[in-house]
């Protein structure tokens, strides 16, 4: 090896990394347009996949490069784009209008951020001073938030779409939380997780595509035929 | 080599009904493959029986008599199902209903069977590598996959009902499935610094119940927090269950059957499997306590809608919600009568309901209607064995003796007295008892009097010896278990009480 990875250099690089994700996750939940909410997430998953990417050069954890190809080439290219066909298929004209106006939204993302960081706090051991311990401790904060923020976009928009969008990411925050902690969860389950996650948005996109053409709209507000 | 025979079978039935014209040959497929599922399960069994705990792969697929009899039992409901899909779906093909739904989905009768003909196996693929994953990675793989193969037999009939039913099933099935998955994630990581490996190994349940005391507690227990959510949204227990009604009312009869017994089963097992891993590691109190809240809640939120049900689909599902939160509450109560009951119980249950609802689809076929109030009671004269069987399944589904659920039930009580839990065995009883008068009522309404204007019903051979075949096996199950399966049932709650 021509020269060892300074592993502090690289916790730097993810921690700030991670910071980006986070930020953008925040600038989704202000985004009106749908097709501007896709882009954010492939520019997320990217930037997760870097990072995993980053984790597996300065640890020699070779199998992490897969998951982070893997990542790279479904979330930030495959996923995206067949939802913006969707998009285009059903022709959205109107906008997300989201329950919580967007100021509002932002501030309890910044919350829920903030929770992200307690629930982070009482996973941290001071006593385990590595480099791993301390990498975790960030990074789980952001993942949890980053479910949390995914978590109340799914609440907070009534389009089926945008609905499939705050799955994706709150997806995104626990791929975060595996290779933070773990390294990664062991090859094959990553794949298969993968494979869960292509499947799932297909079954979701069609059914999209069906309400869309059912009910001439994607508001899922409108599905109200099924009652006690 | 028996593991590997169990996933293959279904999983190439499935994919040949893709090149398969006639609906005979759909039909003779999927009897033959889940007929050599029930005889392999049969085998796997006996072998576990024998030598104990048959692994493969370095233990990348494991089975102990905990998976045997989760195996058993989805491959006995897969098989029962097929045989009542047959009558069903040509009942349905004959009243016009397919090609209506046809027109809804743009294709030919014949393709909407196909769909289901060809889904199905996938399902009960994905229900077999639930049981026989050691991996619990892939265990999660494998319930997600359940939801995924199941979505579009909740949207099967194209109505904007099913629509509605199918992406309320994949919405809350999906998150709450991404929570169990961060549970695992979590349990990893707890494993983490015990085990010191990042090896597929790392996550073998087999390891780590083994090691699951040396784990980092705190995180193992926010991970089972999360487990119990994810898994129980899956098994449909409150207040995660809002899914099921709705899904279990679209779905046709055979597949909501399915998604009764068999999925229920599978979501269980996921959490029996980590409830082992959280009692070595933090003592059994810890989840105890959340499992019995969980499980009195479901059976207290059933209690009401089962009161006041209009439709009688839906009565079926609250009655799935309350037969969960009853296990989750066995498995709270905990010990090894606490245990016994939960999977007595489940074996129980998983020969009950179908009957269940194969009488209510021949009910739903003959009136065309799932509503209490369009039909007029009547129907023990026009279709004398379904009306009797609706009656029989509805007191032993209740827990009444000499039923099967009687003892069940009455075992979960005794651990519950025998935990000292006194005030919530009263919760458990007089919820019961509010189940079974809510029962009684609306199903004697549905099946006794005179209705004179209703017509007798035809019912064809494979519908008729479906129920009755079926509700011989549940009387008998009431005085007699086969010795090999109450075996097979202590080697389960062995597992539990004592660990792996």
């Amino acid at each position: 090896m021509p020269f060892a990875p300074n592993p502090e250099l690289g916790n730097r690089i993810i921690t700030l990394m991670a910071a980006l994700v986070l930020v953008l996750q925040i600038a989704a939940v202000g985004q009106r347009r749908i097709v501007s909410s896709i882009r954010i997430f492939a520019v997320q998953s990217f930037l997760l996949g870097s990072i995993a990417a980053v984790i597996a050069y300065f640890n020699q954890a070779s199998h992490i490069y897969i998951a982070a190809l893997l990542t790279v080439f479904l979330k930030a290219g495959l996923l995206p784009r067949l939802l913006e066909r969707l998009v285009e298929r059903i022709g959205i004209r109107r906008e997300i209008d989201p329950l919580i106006n967007v100021p509002l939204s932002i501030l309890i993302a910044g919350c829920l951020t903030l929770l992200g960081y307690v629930v982070a706090e009482s996973f941290y051991h001071p006593e385990e001073t590595s480099a791993r311990a301390a990498l975790g401790h960030n990074t789980l904060a952001v993942a949890i938030a980053l479910f949390l923020i995914g978590f109340f976009t799914m609440v907070n928009r009534r389009k089926a779409l945008t609905q499939v969008l705050g799955l994706l990411s709150l997806e995104n925050g626990l791929f975060l939380a595996a290779i933070s902690l773990t390294y990664g969860m062991p090859l094959v389950v990553e794949i298969g997780i993968f494979f869960d996650v292509l499947v799932a948005v297909m079954v979701l996109g069609i059914l999209v595509f069906r309400i869309g053409e059912t009910f001439d709209s994607m508001d899922v507000s409108k599905l109200r035929k099924l009652r006690e | 080599m028996i593991l590997l025979v169990l996933l293959i079978v279904p999983l190439a039935a499935s994919p040949l009904a893709f090149f398969l014209r006639r609906r005979r040959m759909l039909e003779v497929v999927n009897l033959a493959a889940f007929a050599i599922l029930v005889g392999l399960a049969a085998v796997l069994v006996d072998q576990v029986l024998r030598g104990g705990p048959v692994s493969m792969w370095d233990g990348f697929f494991y089975a102990d008599a905990l998976s045997a009899l989760v195996v058993l039992l989805s491959a006995f409901v897969s098989f029962v199902c097929s045989i009542y899909a047959v009558g069903y779906f040509r009942h349905e093909e004959r009243s016009r209903v397919l090609q209506e739904a046809e027109k809804v989905g743009g294709r030919f009768a014949v393709d909407k069977l196909r769909e289901y003909y060809a889904l199905m196996p996938l399902l009960v693929f994905a229900m077999m590598l639930v049981a026989l994953a050691n991996n619990l990675g892939i265990l999660w793989v494998a319930v997600e996959g359940t939801t995924l193969a199941s979505v579009f037999l909740v949207m099967f009939y194209g109505r904007e009902t099913s629509l509605e039913a199918a992406w309320k099933y994949a919405i809350i099935g999906s998150v709450g499935l991404s929570l169990a998955l961060f549970g695992t994630i979590l349990t990893y990581y707890s494993a983490y610094g015990a085990l010191g490996t990042d090896a597929l190994a790392g996550l073998n349940w087999s390891v780590l119940a083994k090691n699951a005391a040396q784990f980092d507690k705190p995180t193992m227990r926010l991970a089972f927090i999360l487990i119990l959510l994810g898994y129980g949204t899956k098994a449909g227990i409150a207040p995660m269950h809002t899914w099921k009604p709705e899904a279990y009312s679209e779905a046709p009869i055979p597949g909501a059957a399915m998604l009764a017994t068999g999925v229920l089963n599978c979501a269980l097992y996921g959490l029996v499997r980590f409830y082992i891993l959280s009692s070595k590691c933090l003592g059994p109190q810890f989840g105890a306590r959340l499992l019995i809240l969980f499980g009195l809640l479901s059976m207290g939120v059933a209690v009401p809608f089962i009161l006041v049900q209009k439709n009688f689909r839906r009565l079926l599902a609250y009655s799935s919600i309350d037969h969960s939160g009853i296990m989750v509450l066995a498995l709270g109560f905990g010990g090894p009568l606490g245990i016994l009951g939960m999977f007595l119980h489940m074996t129980f249950h998983s020969v009950t309901k179908p009957l269940l609802f194969f009488c209510a689809g021949n009910v739903q076929q003959h009136l065309n209607t799932d509503l209490f109030r369009k039909a007029k009671g009547g129907l023990i004269h026009s279709m004398p064995l379904t009306g009797a069987a609706f009656l029989m399944v509805t007191l032993a589904v209740t827990g009444s003796p000499p039923f099967s659920f009687f003892q069940s039930e009455f075992t979960i009580l005794r651990a519950g007295f025998s935990g000292g839990h006194f005030v919530l065995a009263v919760f458990f009883v007089s919820f019961l008892m509010l189940v079974f008068s809510g029962f009684l009522v609306h199903i004697t309404g549905l099946v006794l009097g005179e209705n004179p204007g209703l017509p007798r019903a035809g019912v064809c051979g494979w519908k008729k010896y479906s129920v009755a075949g079926l509700a011989v096996v549940v009387v008998v199950m009431g005085f007699w278990i086969p010795a090999p399966l109450f075996r097979l049932i202590q080697g389960a709650v062995g597992i539990v009480v004592g660990g792996g």
